[in-house]
This record gives C-alpha cells, sequence and structure tokens, in this order.
C-alpha cells in the first residue's frame, strides 16, 4: 500500500518530464496531430448531427404528407373532428393495399401506420398493417408532436394529432407513424464508419507528418553537427548556408555571425594576452640575465651600482605595466559602475591642469584653457581626472618643448564638448583608428624611450564607455593631434 | 668564436654582450632587424641570436633571408612568445633552437655549446696530442696538468682545436676571435700566437702550433719522426 503511495508521484513526475524531452519532429508530429483530430471530431460530429437532422426532417415532412393525406380521405378541414365515421377509411384503405399482393410483405415494413385514439387514449380504429400492435399515445403531449417510439419490435417516427370538435373540445387523436429502420441503419453505418476511420486517419497522419517533419528539419540536424564540431581550436569552421533563404538560412548566417564575433574577440584576447606576457617578459628577462651575469664574477662597486639601478628601473617599469594591466582587467568589468556626479568642466579643468603643472614644466610646455563656456557635466571625477590627465601626457610627451596645448570646451548641438589639442608629431591617418586598441603603438619600435606600453589611450576609451562619453581623435602629422569628450546630456 | 645578437632589448642586448664575452666569445650586436641581417650576411658568424619583435625586418624574416642565402650557421631564436605554434613556427623557419624568455644564462650557454659542437660525437672537451681544451670550464691542460691561459687566449686556442688539422687563415682568426670593433691590422695574432707557443712549450706540450707561411696557423700532433 505504502509502496503504491510512493511510486506514484514518482511515475507521474517520469511521464511529466518525457514530453520536453521529446525530439521537435516528434513534437511537430504531435501538435499537428492532436490539432487535427480536434478538428476532424468537430468536423465529424457535425456531419453525424446535420446527416440526423436531415434524415428526421424528411421523417417529419413524410408524417406531414401522410396526416394531410388521410385527413383528405376523411374529408375533414384543418383538425376539426366530426366524428370517428369519417375516419373508417383507414382500415379501409388498408385492405384496398392489401390486394396489390406483390407489395404486402413491403407494405408492411415500409408504409405508415394509422391509428384513430379517443381522448382517453382508447384505440378507435388503425390500421391493418399495425395487426396486433398498437401506436404509443402520450396524453401529455397536446398539439402536434413529433417524436420517436416504438411499434412492437420496429423504431417508428410518429406524429400526434390532436382533432378538435366544433367547441374546441380535443375528441380524439389521430396517431401516424413510419418506421424508421432503414434510414436508422444508414446513419449507423455512417457512424461506425467514423469511429473506425477517425484513429486510423489520425495514425496515418501522425506518421507523415514525422516523416515530414523530419524531412524538413534534418538541416537542423546538420547545424547541430557542424556547430559541435567547432571548439576553440577551430572556430574558423563555418556552417554550410542552405540554398533557400529560408528561417534555416536565417539561423545558419545567424550562427556564423555568432562564430565570427567569438573569433574576433577570441582573437583579440589572444593577441592581448601575448602583448601583455611579451611586455612582462622582456624586462624579466632583462633584470634576470643582468643579475645572473652580474653573480657570475667579482666586480668593481660602481660597476653592481649601475646594474643595479638599470634593474630597479625595469622593475619599476613593470610595476607600472602591472598597474595599468589591472586598472585594465578592473574597468573590463563591466559591472564596474563609475560614480556620476555633476562637474562643473571650467573649474575642473582649472584643476586637473594645475595638478598637471609640473609634468608640463619640466618640457617648457604651456597648458592653455581657452574660452570656457562653463557648463555643468555628468562624470565620475576620478575617471574623468585620470582620461584628461592621461591624453595631457601623452600630448606632452609627443610634443616639442617650448609649444602649447590648448584645452577647450564648446557646446555642439547641445552638448558639451571638451577639446585637448597638441602641436606635437601627429598620428598618421591609417594609425589613428588603431590608437585606442590595446598595446598598440603609432611607433612601432616599441621604445623605452617614450617608455608607454601602448594602454594608456585603451584604458581613456574604457573609462569614457563606462560613464557613457565620447571619445574621438583627429590628427595632422607634425602638426598635432586634437582628443575630443563629448559628454552626455546632463 | 663569434657571435651575433640581434636584440632590440638594450639591457638584454647588454647582459648578453657582457655574459658572453666573459665566456670568450666575441659578440656582436645589433639592434634591429635590417643591420643585423646585414652583419649576418657580410660576417661568418658561429652562431646568431635573433630576437622575434625586433622593429624593421622581424627575427622570423632575419631568419629565413639566412637560410635563404645558403648560410647553415646556427641559429637560435630568442623570445618572449612562447605559445606552441609560435615554437614551430620559429623552428620551421631555419632556426636551429628556440628558447624562451626569460631563460636562464647558463642554460643558454649550454645551448649554444650544442649548436657549436661540429657533431654530436664531439665533447666539450677537446684534445691535441696531450693537449685538453674544456669549453664548458675553460681549463687546458697538458697530459693530467692544468695550466692557465688570458681570455684571448684561450679563446684563440679554442678555435684551433676545434679546427685542428685544418689551416685557419688570419682573417678567419681575426673574424672568429675578435668582434667587430677590432680593426686593427692581422699582426696582433701572431702577438697571440707567440704567448700561446710559449705557454705550451712550459707546459711541457711541445710545438702544437705550426706556421704556414702567407696563410695561417695550424694545430697539430707533431710527430717525433717529422722534426
Amino acid at each position: 500500500m505504502t509502496l503504491n503511495v510512493d511510486k506514484a508521484p514518482e511515475r507521474h513526475e517520469s511521464g511529466w518530464k518525457s514530453l520536453p524531452s521529446m525530439s521537435l519532429r516528434n513534437r511537430i508530429a504531435f501538435y499537428y496531430t492532436v490539432a487535427t483530430a480536434f478538428l476532424m471530431a468537430v468536423v465529424f460530429a457535425a456531419i453525424l448531427l446535420l446527416v440526423d437532422r436531415i434524415v428526421y426532417m424528411h421523417f417529419d415532412e413524410e408524417l406531414r404528407h401522410e396526416v394531410a393525406e388521410t385527413f383528405e380521405d376523411a374529408h375533414v378541414k384543418g383538425q376539426a373532428f366530426s366524428g370517428f365515421d369519417s375516419f373508417r377509411g383507414i382500415g379501409g384503405t388498408d385492405d384496398e393495399k392489401g390486394e396489390h399482393k406483390g407489395q404486402g410483405k413491403k407494405k408492411e415494413l415500409d408504409s405508415e401506420f394509422i391509428q384513430l385514439v379517443d381522448s382517453s387514449g382508447r384505440v378507435v380504429t388503425k390500421s391493418a398493417n399495425l395487426s396486433h400492435n398498437i401506436l404509443t399515445f402520450n396524453p401529455a403531449y397536446s398539439g402536434v408532436r413529433y417524436f420517436n417510439s416504438v411499434a412492437g419490435d420496429a423504431q417508428v417516427r410518429q406524429v400526434q394529432v390532436p382533432l378538435v370538435n366544433s367547441k374546441g373540445i380535443t375528441e380524439a387523436y389521430l396517431i401516424v407513424a413510419i418506421p424508421m429502420k432503414s434510414a436508422m441503419l444508414v446513419l449507423l453505418d455512417l457512424q461506425n464508419i467514423m469511429m473506425v476511420s477517425f484513429p486510423a486517419i489520425i495514425l496515418i497522419l501522425f506518421i507523415l507528418t514525422r516523416a515530414i517533419a523530419g524531412r524538413s528539419i534534418r538541416p537542423v540536424e546538420e547545424v547541430i553537427a557542424t556547430a559541435q564540431t567547432v571548439t576553440q581550436s577551430n572556430l574558423d569552421q563555418r556552417i554550410p548556408l542552405p540554398h533557400n533563404h529560408d528561417e534555416l538560412y536565417r539561423l545558419s548566417a545567424t550562427i556564423n555571425a555568432l562564430f565570427d564575433r567569438m573569433q574576433d574577440a577570441f582573437q583579440r584576447e589572444k593577441q592581448f594576452t601575448a602583448d601583455a606576457s611579451h611586455e612582462l617578459k622582456t624586462p624579466l628577462s632583462a633584470v634576470k640575465g643582468t643579475l645572473e651575469v652580474l653573480v657570475r664574477k667579482p666586480r668593481e662597486t660602481a660597476h653592481y651600482e649601475e646594474r643595479i639601478r638599470y634593474c630597479l628601473d625595469e622593475l619599476n617599469r613593470m610595476a607600472r605595466l602591472i598597474d595599468q594591466l589591472l586598472m585594465l582587467a578592473r574597468y573590463e568589468n563591466e559591472a564596474m559602475n563609475p560614480n556620476i556626479a555633476k562637474i562643473d568642466i571650467a573649474e575642473y579643468l582649472q584643476s586637473v591642469i594645475s595638478r598637471l603643472e609640473p609634468l608640463s614644466v619640466e618640457k617648457l610646455i604651456s597648458i592653455k584653457l581657452e574660452n570656457a563656456p562653463s557648463g555643468v557635466v555628468a562624470a565620475d571625477p576620478a575617471m574623468l581626472e585620470m582620461m584628461i590627465g592621461n591624453i595631457l601626457s601623452n600630448a606632452i610627451k609627443y610634443s616639442p618643448a617650448g609649444s602649447s596645448i590648448e584645452i577647450g570646451t564648446a557646446r555642439r548641438s547641445g552638448l558639451l564638448v571638451c577639446s585637448i589639442t597638441d602641436h606635437g608629431v601627429g598620428i598618421p591617418e591609417e594609425k589613428l583608428q588603431n590608437v585606442f586598441d590595446r598595446f598598440y603603438r603609432v611607433d612601432e619600435s616599441r621604445s623605452s624611450s617614450t617608455g608607454g606600453f601602448g594602454l594608456g589611450l585603451s584604458i581613456v576609451r574604457k573609462l569614457a564607455d563606462l560613464q557613457h562619453i565620447g571619445i574621438s581623435v583627429s590628427s595632422r602629422e607634425n602638426a598635432g593631434t586634437t582628443f575630443e569628450l563629448t559628454f552626455p546630456a546632463v | 668564436m663569434r657571435l651575433l645578437v640581434i636584440e632590440d632589448e638594450t639591457g638584454i642586448a647588454r647582459f648578453l654582450k657582457e655574459g658572453l664575452e666573459e665566456e670568450y666569445f666575441a659578440v656582436d650586436v645589433a639592434y634591429e632587424g635590417k643591420s643585423g641581417l646585414d652583419l649576418a650576411m657580410t660576417n661568418d658568424y658561429d652562431l646568431i641570436m635573433v630576437d622575434w619583435m625586433i622593429p624593421g625586418i622581424s627575427g622570423i624574416e632575419v631568419c629565413k633571408q639566412i637560410r635563404r642565402s645558403g648560410s647553415s650557421v646556427p641559429i637560435l631564436f630568442l623570445t618572449a612568445r612562447d605559445t606552441l605554434e609560435d615554437v614551430v613556427f620559429g623552428l620551421d623557419s631555419g632556426a636551429n633552437d628556440y628558447i624562451k624568455k626569460p631563460f636562464e644564462f647558463e642554460e643558454l650557454l649550454a645551448r649554444i655549446r650544442v649548436q657549436l659542437r661540429k657533431t654530436n660525437q664531439d665533447a666539450d672537451a677537446q684534445s691535441v696530442g696531450s693537449l685538453t681544451i674544456n669549453a664548458v670550464t675553460h681549463q687546458v691542460f697538458c697530459g693530467s696538468k692544468e695550466f692557465t691561459l688570458t681570455p684571448k687566449e684561450f679563446a684563440l686556442l679554442d678555435y684551433l682545436v676545434r679546427n685542428k688539422d685544418r689551416p685557419c687563415s688570419r682573417s678567419r682568426i681575426i673574424e672568429h676571435v675578435w668582434d667587430m670593433h677590432f680593426y686593427s691590422d692581422t699582426s696582433v695574432i701572431d702577438v697571440y700566437i707567440n704567448f700561446l707557443r710559449k705557454k705550451l712549450e712550459q707546459a711541457g706540450c711541445g710545438n702544437l702550433i705550426q706556421t704556414i707561411r702567407g696563410v695561417g696557423y695550424i694545430i697539430r700532433e707533431t710527430r717525433p719522426d717529422s722534426e
């Protein structure tokens, strides 16, 4: 008992799970079949109902006709009752008909039964073909009433017509019936055919739909097969595009585009890792090698001092690189939220410039803040300072001694734009688009002389993205470079 | 033994030159691809070390061009690029060995010695008659008796012993024992040969170094009957 109770929900659960794990082709076939089955059931039911109605309509029509004929024979107008005598013809008619011996048997079955009862239900007269059977009389029915009944062992459709005397009192009822057997047989046959054909059609339909669905989703299987073989090492593989420009074509094209982007991202990541490792390993090898050679032999103090100083410089350089890499990694994390505040740009620029003054003074470079239309911008003060500081120190680095750097603000289509312009070496046009890339250096010889790693501007761009600040650069070789920051609307 | 180092990172180039010279090698340095290739093409180096990422022509290209010129000089790749594809690509472009930065200086020396052995049977210790010279420890023996030489004397003797029984011209000796900054005339060789002869004589190895008039010198085992 307990076992059963325990097992029952389990079975239920596994049954529940099986539907989601059903293959797509089976599911398509299943849903299609269910929908078609429902539709077919409705249509079949409607047909049966309609045929049924039509059959009864014909019966009732025939009954009406028989009643009218009987009345005509009895010379009765409407349903007026003028005595039972006028209906004596009911039996006689039958006798006449009985003479046609050849049709006698058939008449028994097909022809109508007529019976006259008085108001208490007693049979006054009836047609001979009824023999000892009598037709059902239902005194509860008032007015003309059509209904199914049984006469002897035969199913009949009958009508009960009240006959009213001149005072308006129902004196008798005329009951006319016709057997329904043959029509009922047809109806039953139709019903049986439908009952048998319904499951057969559904089964065939399911098998056919399943086959068709299988055929039409075969390209999906191919897409799956290809997608499964694509790994990080063979990201250049692509799904072959089908000939028809259908949904599957779009699916394949979309997946291929996804692979493109993935490959691109992997490639960039790989390049970044290679560059970072190169940048870290080079000074590391220099320090390691220098020290290894240094300790192989005893040397003079000055020699030691010089080499150790060199190593310290290299280590500082590495430390700076590690700082920048960590910063980049931190900002790479999109979840990093800048502390956006409202900053008065003119005031802010002035303070940033004064903090960078020592750098520029060294090279006799003057930083001018030009006709600043003051305005409030939304930015993270610390991040913005890092950005401007980075751009400015680049400008100082690549400017000749004694030149000037201009910082200006302007309003362009409602947005505040801050520009930083130097008159230094400039950037060749073909290299302009890459300056924000990580480890990209305009000067290809990895010049320790300028001391950069090519990470500064990529950090600037990352910071700009985080604060939704637009950044652009324009330059002319040997004339200077301009960086523009477009702040979002406050 | 004269080596060429093509390396743009001045710190690395400097300790390589310094350390290798202390190991009695003559070392030339080029800081970018073009001048490195020029040096490699015009001088007869015993071994070339190339960094992959150098300004101008890349290390790979330098390596390929040296091989294209028909030279079979041993080339060592010295690079921070460390992926499997990089190593395979580097070796396939004609390098004899691939050393990843950062490396141990001792390992670099051992790998250089591997490349400088003429055949695999050659040990690092070679001998001519009763003279034995060890390129690893820089020791020189006459029989079992050790005697000392100056670095230049050792480098000269080492070169002659590696080419024993073959005449070595003065210009070849200059090329392989002195670096490119040495431009004075070849009479300096005669001076060092004299020093060497005296030291060998004192140690009891006899007169192993012979003069080939008009050409240079040869070191070979002296047969008593020919004396």
